[in-house]
This record gives structure tokens, C-alpha cells and sequence, in this order.
């Protein structure tokens, strides 16, 4: 059985310690006996380009609360990004709103988000495998993750893009059984 | 071996939320708006005579703020009615069809006439995966990309 490197995908002989390619400590993953789930191994070879992340919408940091509010709204999205010239500085997300304004709201729709923002979230890129955004959500506990180019702000993955993903998958391997 | 037998035969509970909070219809905005704070949760379950009649989640919130609602009223004024539940037992992987195709993130479990059981929540499905592929995730780095030059130790 191949092991997969989690960081550039070559297919290394079993038993390797370091990628053949990217020199990437292999270590961890070179266990007997373990067997690889294939959404697991699915994960681990797609990229965060395959999930077709969106387009990040986003706002400067003086923007009042009430228009956040109102924009996540309309828009129907679970979080707010934050950047300054471009260059991504924080996330304002539906629980932020809760826990952060929750019933005194009204007191805050005036004050700019950077009070209420998380500041300098963890970021992926384009070419990182999908594992790292279930990685980071399911340690870290969010459920945005947005997509960087540099320091460039270029889209957003949601925890529903995992679960559209996985259901895919799922209905995938449906037809291949059969 | 492979997780999609797990997600068929596993049932829709190995994944339930620890805990899961409940009010009644008659409880204000405000007092739900600080049970979500306390309780660290994005999603209140109502219930009456423990059926389920409602939910409110923090998506709710952000409209409520946005349309600056009179938070006196009571939550049954607001709050999403009959909502997309799952059946007690049920597999997980049709939890996961279901929240995919419903464009939810959390679905009540019930067991027969409506009575509220459990929650299952999306969070709760990312942990189960996680568990079912460690090895995988677990020893990923902590950024990618990262290259150890040398190798730690003696």
C-alpha cells in the first residue's frame, strides 16, 4: 500500500519515512496495520480548488456593526471577512454575533466591527488539500475558513462546503458498489 | 472497513451533540439570546409538553438584530416552526444527505410523536469523521507546507 504525502500527494512506497518528493516527514502516517478510509484518502489527495471556493465577501474595518448585520443578512452568508487594503486582518462570523453583541446589540450598531472581529484568522490556500479545512474546523472549532493568495484575500470555504463534498462522495461510491 | 459502511450502519446518535438546550414557546428573545451565550450554543430548541414546536438558531439572531426586534416578545413569535427533524436510529449518512439537501446545520432527533431526543449537529458530523480517519487527520502538520530539514532529536 502507498502512502500518500499529505503535503504534495506523491505516492510513496510503504515504509518511507520522508516524502520521495517534498522531503515531508512521513512518519506519523507510516503505522502497520492502518487502513485508509477512502473519503479520508479522497481528502487527503483533492485540493481546497476543487471545492470551488466562493467568492469572499468583504468589508473595511470601519464599517458599523448594523451594516455587517444587515449585508450577512441579505446575503445570506454565516460570516464577514475583514480586510484593509486588500489584505485579510479578521472574520466576523453569526456566533461572534451572539456571543459578542447577543441581547445589548442595540447598544453596538454604531461602533466599527474591528471591536467585535476576530482578528487575523487562520487562512489556507488554493492548493492546500482538503483535509487541512476539516483539520482546522474540527480542532479549531469555526466553520470558515478563508482562502489566500499571498496576501491576497481569493475565497472562503464553509463547513457546508465539506458536507456537500463528503456527501458527493458518499453518493459516489453509492454507484460504484452497485 | 470503509467509512461509508460506517456511515449506514452507524446511527445518527454516535454523533448527537452532548447536550442540547431547550425552552418554552413562551420565553422572551431576550432570555433565549442570553441561554445561547451562556450555554456557548448557536441554536435553542422549543418544545411544549417535550414535543418539539420550534428552533431558533443564530442565523435567526442576526435577523432579529438586522430588523431590531422588540426582544420582550415572546420566542414563538420568532421562531422557525416545525423544523426539519431525524428520526431516532436513523443512519448517519442520512443526516448528512439531509443537511446537505436541506441547507441546514443542525437537525433535531425525535422518536415517535415529535418527542425531542438529541441534536445532531454538523460540528458533531466533521468530529466523527475525524475519529474514523486519526491517522489521517491527526498527524497532519500544524500549517501545511511545512519541510522538516533535519530530523528532531539525537
Amino acid at each position: 500500500m502507498a502512502i500518500i504525502c499529505p503535503s504534495c500527494c506523491h505516492e510513496n512506497i510503504d515504509g518511507a519515512d520522508i516524502c520521495e518528493n517534498c522531503q515531508h516527514s512521513l512518519t506519523g502516517l507510516n503505522r502497520p496495520g492502518d487502513s485508509q478510509s477512502p473519503i479520508g484518502n479522497a481528502m487527503l489527495r483533492d485540493r481546497i480548488a476543487s471545492l470551488d471556493p466562493r467568492q469572499p465577501i468583504a468589508v473595511s474595518a470601519d464599517t458599523p456593526v448594523a451594516k455587517v448585520l444587515q449585508m450577512m443578512q441579505e446575503k445570506g452568508i454565516g460570516s464577514m471577512l475583514i480586510t484593509d487594503d486588500g489584505k485579510l486582518i479578521g472574520i466576523f462570523s453569526e456566533r461572534d454575533a451572539v456571543m459578542r453583541l447577543g441581547a445589548d446589540f442595540s447598544n453596538y450598531r454604531n461602533r466599527p466591527i474591528s471591536e467585535f472581529m476576530t482578528c487575523s484568522p487562520d487562512t489556507l490556500t488554493m492548493d492546500n488539500k482538503v483535509i487541512f479545512a476539516v483539520h482546522k474546523m474540527a480542532l479549531g472549532g469555526y466553520r470558515h475558513v478563508p482562502i489566500v493568495s499571498g496576501d491576497d484575500l481569493v475565497g472562503i470555504v464553509s463547513i457546508r462546503d465539506i458536507l456537500r463534498y463528503t456527501s458527493e462522495k458518499l453518493a459516489g461510491m453509492d454507484t460504484q458498489v452497485e | 472497513m470503509t467509512i461509508q459502511l460506517n456511515l449506514q450502519s452507524d446511527q445518527v446518535e454516535v454523533a448527537e451533540a452532548e447536550s442540547t438546550v431547550v425552552t418554552t414557546p413562551t420565553t422572551s428573545i431576550e432570555e433565549v439570546f442570553l441561554l445561547m451565550k451562556s450555554h456557548e450554543v448557536g441554536s435553542v430548541l422549543i418544545c411544549e409538553d417535550n414535543k418539539l414546536v420550534g428552533i431558533y438558531t443564530e442565523r435567526d439572531a442576526v435577523k432579529a438584530m438586522v430588523d431590531n426586534i422588540d426582544l420582550r416578545l415572546p420566542i414563538s413569535e420568532v421562531m422557525v416552526a416545525s423544523p426539519m427533524t431525524i428520526g431516532e436510529g436513523a443512519p448517519l449518512a442520512e443526516a448528512i444527505q439531509l443537511m446537505a439537501a436541506g441547507r441546514c446545520r443542525r437537525l433535531p432527533i425525535v422518536s415517535g410523536e415529535k418527542k425531542l431526543t438529541g441534536i445532531v449537529k454538523v460540528s458533531g458530523i466533521l468530529h466523527y469523521f475525524v475519529e474514523h480517519f486519526p491517522q489521517t487527520v491527526f498527524n497532519l502538520p500544524p500549517e501545511p507546507n511545512i519541510i522538516i530539514s533535519e530530523r528532531e532529536g539525537a
